[in-house]
């Protein structure tokens, strides 16, 4: 199957380097302490942050820094064929622990002894680039809940298909058997918290296919930060001053 | 808080929390809706699945199924479950799961939807007669909890319901009486739901003498009952459930009946309103 039309246009219309539309939002989810809802094309993600809070398992509690815990579930809906069951199952362990690895760089854990942070991911819809879209809108939710981060984290995906590096890929273009690279950096620092790869890759394409994610990250992180900037304005309107 | 306001003129607070309805679409067969009352947000989306063999006498037509998400509140985890049950044997609102809330729907929306036919046309349902038929999965989703889930769950599934299609299905012709006959489900023609018959819920709390219509978490974690109550447009009872440890007396369920009554003409109204509004949005965009 051509995934890449000869005038260099992808199935949904996109040029190999071009991402989707991405939108994220603050405060979702009022109860939490911090929330965000980020959309990469057609794939839609809740994150909720709650804490610092009292660590509820007391035999987990560290005195040196916060615990942090993730959970990731997806929608029964969120796929185009109805899922038994949301959570629990191999790959949403494994996503669930990937995002807690790569948020927990990037806390500053050591300010918050004996406390619990929880970040929960909820896929509304899935097209692709699930694991990012969780990333970027835990990013966002925990600036949300004003807890210490040394930098932001985004994530992006980037793969290889019919010869030419894509960037972002959709549902389609992941399941077509290519690479896909998973990258997830702290932008200002410049450090790669996450890295994953699929299948294989000659060494000087995958150091291309890593660039161009690490582009698309740099998008993204440009992106949250006006979403941040625009977010803390609103608040300075509403306090008045 | 109820109990607290000594000058309050009505007896009970019947001026329920400002509803927004959203429907969105993923692909045409499903119907998804997401509903906003206050605080508490909920989704839900119904999908048709064809199942064979289907005989006429088969009772379960739909599924319903109510997840709750972890963003909702940290309670709704699955390792909190069990210490809940236990700390909270009197608090029967605070931190209930999504299988308790799949029940009590299930309790209310069963009888109109998929068996009596009250609430939608079963027979747009029946591709072939005793072969082959759609099921209905309706699945709810919690996102943020802040009391009266049953409510816009009830909502959120009457929204879902008026904006799903079912397929039109073209049968191949000539099968022979055992045989499962071909089908060829089209994915152009779609053919929506009448929902003007489905119910909606109605839940009451009852927190010391007075009681209120869609209560806040913090309100619901101070009553002593509840009563929910499914009622349709002509102002028929559908399914009652009477949630929470303390007893109630025959004339004040009775009284929270018709009081449920009342409330649900205006909130179907506003609920039609709101799905139209939606869906001729959807059209636009």
């Amino acid at each position: 199957m051509e995934y890449v039309s000869p005038e260099g246009l992808r199935l949904d219309g996109r040029r190999p380097m071009e991402m989707r539309q991405i939108r994220g939002e603050i405060g979702v989810v009022d109860k939490a302490d911090g929330s965000a809802v980020f959309e990469m094309g057609n794939t839609k993600v809740i994150a909720a942050v709650y804490g610092p809070r009292e660590v509820q398992n007391r035999s987990q509690q560290m005195n040196d820094r916060a615990l942090v815990r993730c959970e990731y579930t997806m929608a029964n809906f969120s796929t185009g064929d109805r899922m038994r069951k949301p959570k629990g199952d191999r790959r949403s362990t494994e996503i669930s622990l990937v995002i807690r690895q790569t948020m927990e760089a990037c806390i500053m854990t050591h300010l918050m002894p004996r406390t619990q942070i929880d970040i929960f991911v909820q896929v509304l819809q899935a097209d692709g680039g699930t694991r990012s879209a969780c990333i970027n809108a835990a990013t966002l939710a925990l600036s949300d809940a004003g807890i210490p981060m040394r930098d932001l984290v985004t994530s992006c995906s980037a793969g290889y298909l019919n010869s030419t590096p894509l960037l972002d890929l959709n549902y389609v273009e992941d399941s077509a058997g290519g690479a896909d690279v998973t990258l997830g950096i702290m932008p200002k620092l410049d450090k790669v918290t996450l890295l994953q790869m699929d299948a294989k890759l000659p060494l000087d394409i995958f150091e291309n296919v890593m660039q161009l994610a690490i582009e698309g990250c740099k998008a993204v992180a440009t992106y949250i930060r006006e979403v941040l900037l625009e977010n803390t304005k609103q608040l300075e309107y509403r306090r008045g001053t | 808080m109820v109990g607290l306001s000594i000058g309050e003129k009505h007896l009970y607070r019947i001026d329920p929390r400002p509803i927004n309805v959203k429907t969105g679409v993923i692909s045409q067969a499903n119907g998804l809706a997401r509903v906003r009352m206050g605080a508490t947000d909920v989704i839900a989306e119904c999908e048709g699945i064809t199942a064979a063999n289907c005989a006429a006498t088969r009772q379960r037509k739909g599924f319903i199924n109510v997840d709750c998400s972890p963003t909702a509140a940290p309670m709704f985890e699955v390792h909190f479950y069990i210490c809940f049950l236990l700390i909270c044997c009197f608090f029967t609102s605070a931190g209930r799961g999504g299988k308790e809330l799949s029940a009590e729907l299930w309790w209310l929306f069963n009888v109109p939807l998929f068996v009596s036919g009250a609430g939608i046309d079963l027979s747009s349902l029946v591709v072939v007669e005793g072969k082959i038929c759609w099921d209905l999965y309706i699945d709810g989703l919690v996102v943020s909890s802040d009391g009266n889930l049953l409510d816009a769950l009830g909502a959120a599934i009457k929204a879902a319901l008026s904006d799903t299609g079912i397929p039109r299905v073209n049968v191949a012709a000539g099968a022979s009486g055992d045989e499962q006959p071909e089908v060829d489900v089209s994915d152009e023609e779609f053919l929506q739901f009448d929902t003007s018959k489905v119910p909606v819920i109605v839940t009451l709390t009852k927190a010391g003498k007075q009681y209120i219509v869609d209560a806040t978490s913090e309100e619901e974690s101070q009553m002593s009952s509840a009563v929910s109550i499914s009622v349709n447009r002509q102002g028929h009872i559908c399914g009652l459930i009477k949630r929470g440890g303390a007893g109630l007396d025959p004339s004040i369920i009775l009284d929270m009946v018709s009081v449920a009554k009342t409330v649900s003409e205006q909130l179907i109204n506003t609920l039609d309103s709101q799905i139209a509004a939606a869906e001729a949005g959807e059209d636009e965009s």
